[in-house]
């Protein structure tokens, strides 16, 4: 039987927003795709469809496409003049719409035009393959399976695998690999049923606590604030995903499930469409690509308000922080105290976590593998911090199990199963889970996944204060892990650093490199900015001074320790966590990573190396044009505007990133990738000499200057962005030298030291880290 | 005195700078073309010509390494003819023509080819290396003051509404679609590319301009301020070229003098109302030709702002009817180093056009200065 070596060219058919989005994320992986449609019927162009679908990519917002130069990887067209690209395609993917016929005449076409060994699938959410590839050639039954994407393609982690009887394994390995590693897709495989794992259980999720919310006389908000946050779910809770997803889109889905489901399914105990929901749809409010939805906001009188709607009586009104003794309990209780809380949302939340854990429970064995399957369907696809075995975990299933039993509702085999023991355990130093005859199981790791969960199931730390800790991972690598809150930096983070490099320092040890990595939501968010307004307020500037201080010695430290130190960034790095970044030996970023120096917005400007690492950067740059300036001009322009990187792939553009750092697609396998590249470093390392660079002093002042007079007069910059702009200029310009004159790393933090000192006894700085610390929004003063 | 003459003149069509059709083509070899075009045109003799004085606004990049000398090589002229390259920021290619004459008065040479050129796409204005000196930046901040900032200062100081400056820029579009209708801007094009890349004709003309999309536009240099990109004119990629002969050569070489340079001046100004610098420069220029605006029938002034040409006309009392009659630069374009050149030739040739004796081409320069050549004709 042929094989495909690899996947080097992909093909999507169908343009709508799924195929087109999976279209663009596989061109974010740097493969070419052709895009089909069907011929458009209006004008001349025959491929108006897919072209058009791709200038939607473009501007759509989040961003489908990690770079916008990825978008010449894909080529538009249709599927009747350009049948024969699919020739050169090794995977074949049809995301058109769920009607079988369709579906089924597109599969014939395809299978005339396709080569052998490659792969056909469907992003099909309702239809199982069994129906799909009923009676189709043998060839087409070994190539083809369902592979289901979430949406955004780009952004939603799930990819569910449904491989059919006769799919070969070599077909599904391909896929498998592909997704994991260039797609950064976290793949668990299906099995062929309705909705597959996470819509399955996620809908009847949704559809449950719809109805309870209806029937429990609870407000939007307060669905939301319980069904959210306390339970480790996106703080959109129920009605905010339903607006995100649109409310349209519901009633399709919802009957989908009700058609195919059978009689017996605990679903069509939930299922009807209430009267508010039609009619909203009916008035255009279908969430948020409509009117509006759940929420809205209403711009009436120049003023933007968010609203809500009173599930009774179908009127909006101003959205309210709702205050429930249940969501209170929760932060203390956790979820047990949640769900068994007497007010309305404590009722709530036992209701529908009481079905919904319950379904899972009952399903589990039917719709996957396993259970741990299960639990990653609903975090990576539904981005619930824990799946729905590790909330039973929480609230212990042997407790679970009575309070059904004394509500009068049936037990769950698998719950029966625990009795008195937990789903996920920690067992000979690696994460277990519980199997179907109540044996435990090793959770699997992929090759090349290395979880600093699983490090911290089996050892303890070198080192931890509040703020970070040092973890051995192996191999003589260390890793420095940031755990503050939002990871921000602060004094201990600093310490936390300073022993690291002691640490590794010592011989005996036996460490040869680190890596500064966690597994938190961001990287870092930057230096905590809290500690500026208390220093304000107290006129305690020798602390700021001396945080300043300890800042730039730190990250001095690190970057000229003998042995190489590899950031590994997910998520935001900003501010301060991006200077850290900067003197990293290299970087092996998430393909996910907001890099940016974002100080300015504060009212400052980055005085960790920030702006000497930035110099030292672009004056490096080859490509740059020549001359003093322009390398100057970028770095004036990059932090000036505090510009953030949408990507990993942007953060190149702007020299966050550098020539020889790396760029990992799946969140897994960042540290085990980051560590590869550390050990790598560090055969033959030598730290970097101190670097020399020549700036043209007051001249560029007064170019940046300048430049900035005009943005002031033109409106583009504030009276406080121009303080700021100018106060950057000096440090930029390399203060009063001479382009004849060398200057040092640590003339260029001198400066940095002192523009920073100025600017955070500003008045108006100080009122920007005030709003900021309030609203997480700049002030435009 | 030995006196100079107008003898040809030649230029590029002139494009958008960044989207135009001429923004991949190098400003060195867009000289070169059109300097070759006015060769060709004119017929003179190649050994002849003593220097190619090429005016340039920012002569860095691709514009630096003494390109005046550069177009020489790349026109294929003989390595006997001299180069040189000469910056008066957008009067530039009109020093040059001044030079040559002052040159063929001093009976320092006889034949010499006056040309501008500037990409505006390729080299940005202020250069790729802008280092301004910073005690006069701070003691004298208005040496680098910006321009659409002049503009605004000159709307201001001379009373000139919003409404006014779009009606005149609505003009001069009438006035260039009209001409290049007609064919009257035909003639002095030199063609770049060949087959479907072939570039022809002007494309910053706005044919379907209008007052209402004027209005609709925002302004440009100051959130309060009343001019606007449709009230400027945009940035260009050009080249234009002038034949400058003495008059006697002229007649000896069968050459076609189409008009004499009959006087010239250079004035400074305030730098933050650069755009009223015509007005002095305009002034000396007529003293030393005993003439007086009323002895002038046609007039090149050029717009590098709506705003500044009306506070000119007004200061000098100018006949509207006689101004920029096939359209100016609000329309055509503004390749700074080009512009000098493209007026003083278009001048001459409207002098013979319009059957008219003098002709005044002016303009105004960035950090406070005008240029003016009046023109008598043959």
């Amino acid at each position: 039987m042929t094989e495909i070596a690899e996947i080097s060219k992909a093909a999507v058919i169908g343009a709508g927003v799924m195929g087109a989005g999976i279209a663009a994320h596989i061109a974010n992986a740097g493969i070419p795709v052709v895009l089909l449609d069907i011929v458009a019927e209006d004008g001349d162009n025959r491929n108006a469809i897919a072209e058009n679908a791709l200038r939607k990519l473009l501007k759509a917002d989040p961003a489908p496409f990690m770079d916008k130069g990825n978008a010449k990887l894909i080529t538009p067209g249709n599927i009747e003049d350009h049948l024969d690209l699919l020739a050169q395609c090794d995977w074949i993917i049809e995301a058109v719409a769920e009607n079988l016929g369709i579906k089924r005449a597109l599969y014939a076409k395809i299978e005339t035009a396709r080569k052998p060994g490659s792969i056909v699938s469907s992003n099909t959410s309702t239809l199982p393959l069994s129906v799909l590839a009923k009676g189709m050639p043998k060839r087409f039954l070994g190539d083809f399976l369902i592979s289901h994407f979430f949406n955004p393609p780009r952004y939603m982690r799930l990819l569910e695998l449904v491989a059919g009887p006769q799919t070969r394994a070599g077909a599904v390995d391909a896929i498998r690999a592909f997704a994991d590693k260039r797609l950064g897709k976290g793949v668990v495989m299906a099995k062929d049923t309705p909705g597959f794992i996470a819509n399955r259980i996620g809908v009847f999720w949704l559809q449950c606590a719809v109805v309870e919310a209806m029937e429990g006389g609870l407000s939007v908000e307060e669905a939301d604030a319980v069904m959210g946050r306390p339970v480790g779910i996106p703080k959109t809770g129920v009605f905010g995903l339903l607006d995100l997803i649109g409310l349209d889109l519901m009633p399709h889905v919802l009957g989908g499930m009700a058609r195919a489901l059978p009689a017996g399914d605990a679903f069509h105990g939930v299922f009807r469409e209430p009267e508010l929901i039609a009619k909203m749809i009916a008035d255009g409010y279908t969430g948020r690509k409509g009117k509006g939805g759940f929420y809205r906001l209403n711009k009436d009188g120049g003023k933007r308000v968010k609203e809500a709607i009173n599930l009774a009586t179908g009127e909006y009104a101003a959205a309210a922080k709702p205050k429930l003794g249940c969501v209170s309990a929760a932060k203390k209780g956790g979820l047990r105290a949640l769900v068994t809380h007497s007010d309305k949302g404590g009722r709530f939340a036992w209701k529908v976590l009481s079905r919904t854990l319950s379904y899972a429970a009952d399903l589990a064995p039917e719709i996957a593998g396993d259970i741990a399957a299960v639990d990653a369907a609903m975090r990576l696809g539904y981005n619930w911090s824990f799946g729905p075995f590790e909330l039973i975990d929480k609230l212990g299933a042997a407790w679970l199990a009575e309070k059904l039993k004394s509500d009068g509702l049936a037990v769950p085999e698998l719950l029966t199963t625990a009795g008195e023991e937990t789903f996920y355990r920690k067992g000979a130093g690696r994460l277990q889970f519980l199997g179907p005859e109540g044996e435990y199981r090793d959770v699997e790791r992929a090759d090349g996944v290395l979880l600093l969960t699983d490090v911290k199931a089996r050892t303890n730390p070198l080192a931890r204060n509040r703020s970070a800790s040092l973890w051995d991972i192996g191999d003589g690598v260390v890793c420095l892990e940031f755990h503050s809150k939002m990871n921000s930096i602060n004094p201990q983070t600093l310490a936390m650093i300073g022993k690291a490099i002691r640490t590794v320092n010592i011989i005996a040890n036996g460490y040869k490199a680190m890596v500064i990595y966690n597994e938190g939501s961001n990287f870092s968010v930057g230096a905590n900015i809290g500690l500026l307004s208390i220093a304000a307020k107290w006129h305690v500037w020798f602390f700021v001074r001396w945080l300043l201080g300890s800042g730039q010695n730190a990250l001095k430290a690190m970057k000229f320790a003998p042995f190489p130190v590899v950031g590994a960034p997910a998520g935001m790095a900003l501010g301060g966590g991006c200077e850290i970044l900067l003197h990293c030996d290299a970087v092996q970023a998430h393909a996910e990573t907001y890099a940016g120096l974002v100080e300015t917005g504060v009212g400052v400007v980055p005085a960790w190396g920030g702006c000497k690492e930035m110099l030292l950067r672009w004056t490096a740059d080859r490509q740059r044009p020549g001359g003093p300036m322009p390398p100057v001009i970028k770095v004036f322009e990059t932090i000036g505007m505090a510009a953030v990187a949408k990507s990993a792939a942007e953060a190149e553009d702007l020299l966050y990133l550098r020539p020889g750092d790396a760029i990992t697609m799946n969140r897994d396998r960042l540290l085990a990738d980051a560590k590869a590249k550390a050990l790598e470093l560090a055969q033959d390392y030598r730290p970097p000499a101190e670097a020399e660079i020549f700036l043209p002093g007051g001249t560029a002042r007064a170019a940046m200057n300048m430049v900035v007079d005009g943005l002031g007069k033109t409106g583009k910059a504030t009276p406080h962005d121009q303080v700021v702009a100018k106060a950057l200029a000096g440090v930029l310009s390399g203060g009063n030298t001479d382009i004849t004159e060398p200057l040092r790393e640590d003339d260029l933090l001198a400066l940095e030291r002192r523009a920073f000192m100025k600017l955070a006894r500003h008045p108006a700085s100080i009122a920007r880290v005030k709003h900021m610390l309030k609203t997480g929004k700049p002030l435009r003063n | 005195m030995t006196n100079a003459v107008i003898a040809g003149y030649a230029r590029s069509p002139f494009t958008f700078a960044g989207k135009g059709e001429l923004a991949k083509v190098r400003p060195d070899d867009m000289a070169a073309r059109v300097v070759k075009g006015l060769m060709k045109k004119t017929g003179v003799k190649p050994a002849d010509v003593e220097d190619l004085i090429l005016g340039c606004a920012f002569p860095e990049g691709e514009q630096g390494i003494n390109v005046g000398r550069l177009t020489v090589f790349l026109a294929g002229l003989p390595k006997s003819v001299a180069g040189v390259t000469v910056n008066r920021f957008c009067g530039s290619s009109m020093q040059a023509i001044h030079m040559a004459a002052g040159a063929i008065a001093l009976g320092a040479g006889e034949v010499f080819i006056c040309a501008g050129v500037e990409s505006m796409t390729r080299v940005p204005i202020m250069g790729f290396n802008p280092l301004p000196h910073p005690g006069l930046y701070v003691k004298y901040p208005q040496a680098y003051i910006p321009m659409g900032e002049t503009a605004e200062n000159v709307a201001v100081k001379f009373g000139l509404s919003r409404a006014e400056q779009e009606a005149f820029a609505l003009a001069s579009h009438v006035k260039a679609a009209a001409a290049r209708e007609q064919g009257n801007l035909a003639a002095e094009i030199v063609s770049f590319g060949k087959g479907k890349t072939k570039v022809d004709t002007d494309g910053c003309i706005r044919p379907d301009s209008s007052l209402e999309a004027l209005a609709d536009l925002k302004p440009a240099f100051d959130e309060n301020g009343t001019v606007t990109a449709g009230t400027s004119s945009p940035l260009t990629d050009g080249a234009a070229a002038v034949l400058v002969v003495s008059e006697d050569y002229a007649e000896r070489n069968g050459l076609d003098p189409v008009a004499r340079v009959k006087a010239v001046a250079v004035a400074g100004c305030q730098p933050e109302i650069m755009g009223i610098g015509p007005v002095a420069a305009t002034k000396k220029a007529l003293a030393r030709a005993g003439l007086k605006v009323a002895d002038i029938d046609v007039i090149e002034l050029n717009e590098a702002f709506a705003s500044q040409a009306l506070a000119c006309i007004d200061k000098l009392k100018l006949d509207g009817d006689k101004i920029n009659i096939d359209g100016g630069a609000i329309a055509l374009g503004h390749p700074l180093g080009a512009t000098g050149a493209r007026i003083t030739g278009k001048a001459a040739a409207l002098l013979r056009r319009q059957g008219g004796r003098y002709a005044l081409a002016t303009q105004c320069i960035g950090g406070g200065q005008g240029i003016a050549t009046i023109l008598e004709a043959m």
